[in-house]
């Protein structure tokens, strides 16, 4: 009797409680941003329900953020917002396996006084597994929309850091209020990386695989000891809290894999070394030099999502009396740039089944490496499967997620024209439901041929003067861009008296102006790449130190001549 | 203990057979034998002889002319190594080499081009006690690191004496900022290795199923190795006062397995190395590049070897490795060493140092055969390699030596930029010791 009291009492205060959070959506909304309908019918579209499952003249329905009805004679809602499908595209939203989408860097960590012992303070050292990227997370962060214009509609997203940033989380690339709103699942893995702390221990690969293996041993002990402890503490030292270790207990019970940052080939079998001696599970991300790794990848068992980042294909010289050697060097070269955009066939044909991490690649380049890929042999629905079904299958969300059926997120992508070709548009994304309009440039705009437009280089001819903010201070100066018989040049000079810098790799194409430089580090050279859009006469950009996996923001203005 | 080596997988490597017949054999251990086969079978010696048959499908190698000696050992190289400092503090004998044995590094196609087989892939001299180093076969052209792996070889580990570790404690503030503070420090860390270990073995001991481990420490792990036996240690030295130091200190831990690198005034010392039983491996003739290299000679090798000290010549950069012969001819001229004595001074000793002179170091039948073949006798100045041979395997061919070795190519990279002298040719030592940070970038001071 007592107990029943009690419930009653609770339901009394829970009841009204509920009624009023229904109350609130109920309001009306004096911003008229909110959609009218949660209801939505794409009608007369070609929908690719997955990869090489493909329907024409079809309709699909989503209601109050899931897919409702996916066909052909479906009854449309009263409520929907009807959009005539006909020349679109459907596909199921694309899944970035990882990245940091949404993410916002946090300032760097101030240089602790103790910086020189052999155990730094964590939160300087990288050692920081027990945080989670959601206090990162940033519902205005420019990059959920750049990726979610491309077709994004989930990110596996990871926090910012060194060598154990935290823990990473399934994100939704939708609109929200509060970053709890974006989150699709937490806990999705424990990301590591090969960062080392500036001059603090670890500072490099060697201490870094040697401190893994020291902070998973002891976490094993730490969880035996909470473990038999928590049986019966009876005559048992009590255990001290250790969030570090406390964080590896879900990855020593495989409830959660260790997403590495593994971009190279010899990173990759490192962090496939710590897999075999310690036996968790892997997961590589960012894997950029994969060709030789299929056996390995495959013996240990090791999931992959492979980087959408590509390089620059070599153009060769043009000179006529080159010599033979030069020849020979050019091949060599070219054949190690095919390797690098074929691989992707390669591992498909080795029974590894990948999805793709956009984690060191430009949003804005997304698409046309994607083509590229398809170039080099993989096909369009391998592309697709590694965009949807099989991230969303590594990701553990299959049942959610990665196909255009029947009680799965609202999550899609139409576009003008098939995806895959390179002149179509996307004009809506959905994400969770919600609608995202893109403009689609009318088809007579768009000149001939596959080519894109003929960038015009006055532009960005003449001086800029930029200024960043580093931990020195302000730092400006002048960018000044020059045309050398159609070859673009560059320069950067300081206002501190600095000597001037050439500017390297300079390419302006499409508003997207880019380049990169090298400064003097106390006789270590230390490369800096830019990159960024001009509009008008400002430039906004972001700068990368790859050396220490930072970046800064750059501001430039052109000097009115 | 063993949590390191037990649960990686060797990689199976290639074996060759080959039979080189009619040279002139250098075997370090029997003599040098004229007009004399050797047939290697699965990547091992199998016999040597005269007028032996290549068994069916095995190729010939007509060495007529020619000298055939065992592959030559560097004891101390830094190439092949993506890092070779964690210089960030005191104490980091928990890291190792292994984990950053860089396959791709062409210097590793260069060394074998200058008759090598085998280095010891070592740890900088930034601090105290650095980290662990790694035994490799230059078995070049493999992208996996472990395929160079020298399987079996004797863990080893990296100490330093002297103004390096000391630099880098009187800049930042800390110990060790004098050779006091350096023999402290290492008295300290094997104190609290013991300690360490009778925990653990109190622990191990401890019947009790409620039993709690106590804290677990890589570093502390390599530590008590290190006390047991397991792990050789080879430290940077210079100074005699230093190298008698470091005897003195191992001698009342109870560590018998020493060898000093560099060790330029090992000379002065020779006597008590011997009885000791540490081994030194010198530069032959290069000093005079900071304040504790002034005093030093030519003589070191020779001199170390008449009083019997297990004496070897390493190159410690990527240019000498190329011509390690040359070093040892040097102990021709300065100290009159015999040709056996010269040349066991880069391979039979080496391999001594590094416990691998059961595998390795001389021709004998069932070593691995890891042979180099030279058109004149390797003590010439005249002498210039032919063939290197890994497990039986050929690595290195003069005549047939394409110019572009590089098994990776970075894309983006520009054809015109040949570098063809390497930047960082001495003292890789201090390699990634002075760190850059990012404030110090723009800091235009």
């Amino acid at each position: 009797m007592k107990i029943l009291r009690k419930t009653l009492f609770r339901l009394l205060f829970i009841i009204p409680l509920i009624g009023f959070t229904s109350n609130l959506k109920a309001q009306s909304d004096p911003t008229g941003e909110s959609p009218a309908t949660r209801t939505y019918a794409i009608t007369n579209a070609t929908i690719v329900q997955a990869p090489g499952k493909l329907m024409e003249e079809g309709t699909i329905v989503i209601t109050d953020g899931l897919i409702t009805a996916v066909g052909k004679n479906i009854n449309i809602p009263a409520t929907a917002e009807v959009i005539d499908g006909t020349d679109m595209f459907i596909y199921s939203g694309f899944i970035d396996g990882m990245s940091n989408t949404g993410a916002e860097r946090p300032a760097n960590p101030e240089r602790p006084d103790n910086l020189f012992t052999p155990d730094p303070p964590n939160y300087y050292a990288g050692i920081t597994p027990e945080n989670q990227v959601i206090e990162q997370i940033k519902v205005d962060e420019n990059s959920i929309e750049a990726m979610r214009k491309v077709g994004f509609t989930i990110s596996h997203t990871v926090p910012y850091g060194r060598m154990l940033p935290g823990s990473g989380a399934l994100i939704l690339l939708r609109d929200a209020d509060h970053p709890d709103k974006l989150i699709l699942s937490e806990g999705s893995s424990l990301y590591s990386q090969f960062s080392g702390a500036p001059g603090a221990y670890p500072g490099n690969t060697l201490g870094i695989m040697a401190k893994f293996r020291d902070l998973y041993k002891n976490a094993e002990l730490s969880k035996n000891h909470s473990e038999l402890y928590a049986s019966n503490p009876e005559g048992i030292a009590r255990p001290t809290r250790d969030r570090v270790s406390e964080a590896f207990y879900p990855v020593i019970e495989k409830k959660q894999p260790i997403f590495y940052n593994a971009s190279n080939s010899l990173e990759a079998r490192r962090a496939m070394r710590l897999q075999k001696e310690l036996g968790f599970n892997l997961v590589l991300g960012n894997l950029q030099e994969g060709w030789d790794l299929a056996d390995e990848i495959k013996s240990t068992n090791t999931k992959v999502f492979m980087s959408l980042e590509l390089p620059k294909e070599p153009k060769n010289s043009k000179e006529e009396d080159k010599s033979d050697e030069v020849k020979r060097l050019e091949e060599r070269r070219m054949e190690f740039y095919k390797k690098y955009v074929s691989q992707y066939a390669e591992l498909q044909k080795a029974g590894i089944k990948f999805g793709f991490s956009s984690i060191d690649a430009r949003s804005s380049q997304l698409k046309d490496n994607l083509l590229t890929i398809i170039e080099h042999g993989l096909s369009e629905d391998q592309v697709l499967a590694a965009l949807t079904t099989n991230s969303a299958e590594l990701l553990g969300i299959s049942k959610i997620a990665g196909t255009l059926d029947e009680g799965k997120i609202g999550n899609l992508i139409v576009s003008k024209g098939p995806y895959f070709e390179k002149k179509s548009q996307i004009k809506y994304v959905f994400v969770d439901g919600e609608k995202h309009e893109y403009d689609v440039k009318d088809g007579s705009k768009v000149k001939e041929g596959d080519e894109t437009p003929a960038t015009n280089l006055d532009a960005i001819l003449g001086a800029w003067n930029y200024e960043f903010t580093t931990p020195q201070g302000t730092q400006t100066g002048k960018f000044i861009f020059t045309n050398e018989s159609d070859i673009l040049t560059g320069t950067m000079t300081s206002s501190d008296g600095t000597p001037d810098t050439d500017l390297q790799n300079i390419s302006f194409l499409n508003g997207e102006l880019s380049f990169d430089f090298s400064i003097d580090a106390g006789g270590q050279s230390v490369d800096i790449v830019v990159v960024g859009v001009v509009d008008g006469n400002n430039y906004e950009a972001e700068a990368s130190v790859a050396a220490f996996n930072f970046t800064f923001p750059i501001q430039a203005t052109k000097d009115e001549a | 203990m063993l949590f390191l080596c037990t649960s990686v997988l060797q990689a199976q490597t290639k074996k060759g057979d080959v039979l080189i017949k009619n040279g002139t054999v250098i075997t370090i251990t029997d003599g040098t034998l004229e007009n004399t086969d050797v047939l290697v079978r699965n990547g091992k010696i199998d016999r040597i002889g005269k007028n032996l048959k290549a068994p069916n499908g095995v190729e010939e190698v007509d060495a007529t002319g020619k000298f055939v000696m065992p592959g030559i050992i560097d004891a101390h190289s830094h190439i092949a190594g993506t890092s070779i400092n964690e210089g960030t503090s005191q104490v980091t004998a928990e890291v190792s080499m292994e984990d950053v044995v860089d396959p791709l590094d062409v210097g590793i196609y260069r060394a074998l081009a200058g008759g090598v087989t085998s280095i010891h892939l070592m740890h900088g001299s930034a601090n105290v006690i650095g980290g662990q180093n790694e035994t490799l076969k230059l078995r070049w052209g493999s992208t996996n690191p472990e395929d160079l792996r020298f399987e079996g070889a004797p863990r080893t580990i990296k100490f330093a004496l002297g103004e390096n570790p000391t630099r880098g404690g009187r800049s930042r503030g800390i110990q060790p900022q004098s050779r006091m503070g350096v023999e402290a420090m290492l008295r300290n860390t094997f104190n609290d290795a013991i300690k360490y270990r009778d925990a653990w073995n109190a622990y191990r001991s401890n019947k009790s199923s409620r039993k709690v481990a106590p804290e677990y420490s890589l570093r502390m792990e390599t530590m008590v190795d290190i006390l047991e036996g397991e792990v050789l240690v080879h430290c940077h030295s210079y100074r005699a006062d230093e190298i008698y130091m470091l005897m003195k200190v191992f001698s009342d831990f109870g560590i018998e397995k020493l060898t000093f690198q560099h060790a330029n005034e090992a000379y002065k010392v020779a006597p008590e190395l011997a009885e000791f039983g540490a081994s030194a491996s010198v530069f032959s003739d290069w000093w005079a590049y900071k304040l504790e290299v002034y005093y030093s000679t030519a003589y070191n090798a020779a001199i170390l070897t008449e009083n019997g000290v297990t004496t070897s010549i390493n190159s410690d950069s990527g240019e000498l490795i190329r011509h390690l012969f040359h070093e040892a001819a040097k102990t021709q001229k300065y100290g009159d060493l015999s040709d056996n004595e010269a040349l066991a001074l880069i391979t039979l000793n080496p391999a001594k140092q590094l416990g691998i002179d059961n595998r390795v170091g001389s021709l004998e039948k069932g070593k691995d055969a890891d042979i180099a073949i030279f058109d004149n006798h390797p003590l010439s100045i005249y002498a210039v390699p032919q063939m290197t041979f890994v497990d039986g395997v050929k690595y290195f061919d003069i005549e047939n030596d394409a110019a572009d070795q590089r098994i990776y190519i970075d894309p983006e990279s520009t054809v015109e930029d040949v570098q063809i002298l390497y930047s960082n040719d001495h003292d890789r030592c201090m390699e990634g010791a002075n760190v850059v940070n990012f404030t110090d970038l723009f800091n235009n001071k």
